[in-house]
C-alpha cells in the first residue's frame, strides 16, 4: 500500500517543478560553404580557431543540408577567428576579423563569376594563341 | 579529384614535388627525341586549354557531384606531352580557381598525369595486330580514360583516406570520401565513352593527330 502510495504521488512531483528560460542577447555569425558548383556542403565538418590559440580547435561542428553552420564567438577574444570547412578533401578557410566586441568583416579565397570568366577566357586566349603560334611556325 | 593546399603533411606534398619532377623531365626528354618536338605543341596546347576548363563542368552524381578530367583523353591523343601538359593546366586551375593548390601541384600531377601517361602506353596498344582500326581505337580510347579516371580517384582516394587531418572526425571524413570515390565509377564509363568517340572520329576526319600516340 505504502509502494501504491509512491508510485502515485512521485509523478505529480515531478511534474510539479517549475521551469525557468533565462536568455541573453550574443552576437552570432553564420556561414554557408558551397562547392563552386553551387552546390551546399551538406553535413560538412566545421571548426573554429579562436584568435588566442589558432592551432587548436576553439569549437566543431557540421553544416546543416544547406550548408549553413551558426555559432557565438567569444567577444572577449578580438582577433582573427579561422573558420574552416572540410568534407572529402575539399574545403576552405574563411577569416573573421573581431574587435571590440564587434565583427569587423571577413575574408575568404572565392572569387566572383564575372572575375573567374575573365580568367578562363584570358587563358583560354593564351594557350589557343600559343596553339596559332606554333602551327603557324610549322607552315 | 584535385587536393587543396592544407589537407596533406608538408612531407607528402614534398614527396609529390620529387615525384613528379622525374617524370615531367623524363617525358620532355621522350619529347625531344621525337622528330620536331614542336609539330605536337599545337595539339597540346588546345588539349590543356580542355582540361583547364573541363574541371568546370559538373557531372551530377547523388549525392554529389563530380566534375571532368579529360586526363585519359590527353594521354590518348598526346602521348609524353600529356604529363607535361596536365601540370602547366594543374598550375593555372589552382592559382586561377584555387582548383587544387600549389603546395600539392606535384601531387595532384602524379595522381591525375601519371594514370595519363599509363592511358597514353593502353592507347598504344590499339596497333598491336598491325593497323589500328575504328573498333580498336574505340576499345583501347575507352579503356585508357576507364583506367586512367579509375586509378587517379584509387590514388586520390587512398591518400586522403591516410591523411585525414587531426581536427576531423575520422568516420565522417572517411565515409565522405568513398562516397566521392563511388560518384567517380560513371565518370570513368562517361569518359571512356567519350574518349572513344573524339579518338575514333579523329581516325576518321584526322589521323595524323593520333601519330604521336
Amino acid at each position: 500500500m505504502l509502494c501504491l502510495f509512491a508510485v502515485l504521488l512521485s509523478p505529480a512531483m515531478v511534474y510539479a517543478h517549475g521551469a525557468e528560460i533565462e536568455y541573453t542577447v550574443a552576437s552570432s555569425i553564420e556561414i554557408v560553404a558551397k562547392y563552386d558548383s553551387g552546390e551546399p556542403m551538406a553535413e560538412a565538418q566545421v571548426t573554429v580557431y579562436a584568435p588566442d590559440d589558432p592551432s587548436t580547435p576553439w569549437l566543431t561542428g557540421e553544416c546543416d543540408d544547406d550548408g549553413r553552420f551558426a555559432f557565438t564567438p567569444d567577444m572577449s577574444k578580438p582577433g582573427t577567428w579561422d573558420i574552416q570547412v572540410r568534407q572529402a578533401g575539399h574545403g576552405d578557410m574563411i577569416h573573421i576579423e573581431i574587435e571590440k566586441g564587434s565583427v569587423i568583416g571577413g575574408s575568404s579565397s572565392g572569387y566572383s563569376t564575372g572575375q573567374i570568366v575573365l580568367m578562363t577566357v584570358c587563358v583560354i586566349w593564351g594557350i589557343i594563341g600559343t596553339a596559332l603560334y606554333f602551327r603557324r611556325g610549322k607552315a | 579529384m584535385h587536393v587543396p593546399d592544407g589537407v596533406l603533411p608538408t612531407a607528402v606534398c614534398a614527396a609529390g614535388y620529387a615525384a613528379a619532377v622525374p617524370i615531367t623531365w623524363y617525358s620532355i626528354r621522350k619529347i625531344n627525341q621525337t622528330g620536331d618536338p614542336r609539330e605536337n605543341v599545337p595539339k597540346a596546347a588546345l588539349l590543356t586549354a580542355a582540361f583547364f576548363v573541363a574541371s568546370w563542368i559538373h557531372i551530377p552524381v547523388p549525392p554529389t557531384s563530380v566534375h571532368l578530367v579529360l586526363s585519359g583523353l590527353m594521354g590518348a591523343v598526346l602521348g609524353y606531352f600529356a604529363f607535361p601538359a596536365i601540370l602547366i593546366g594543374l598550375f593555372l586551375q589552382a592559382v586561377m580557381f584555387g582548383h587544387g593548390g600549389l603546395s600539392t601541384l606535384g601531387v595532384n600531377a602524379i595522381i591525375i598525369g601519371g594514370p595519363a601517361l599509363l592511358a597514353s602506353f593502353i592507347f598504344r596498344l590499339r596497333g598491336l595486330r598491325g593497323d589500328a582500326t575504328r573498333r580498336s581505337t574505340g576499345i583501347f580510347g575507352f579503356l585508357a580514360s576507364l583506367c586512367a579516371i579509375g586509378i587517379s580517384a584509387a590514388l586520390f582516394t587512398v591518400l586522403l583516406i591516410n591523411f585525414i587531418p587531426a581536427d576531423l572526425d575520422a568516420d565522417t571524413e572517411r565515409h565522405a570520401i568513398l562516397m566521392l570515390a563511388l560518384g567517380h565509377v560513371p565518370l570513368m564509363f562517361i569518359e571512356g565513352a567519350f574518349t572513344a568517340f573524339v579518338t575514333v572520329f579523329l581516325l576518321r576526319v584526322r589521323p595524323q593527330m593520333l601519330t604521336e600516340s
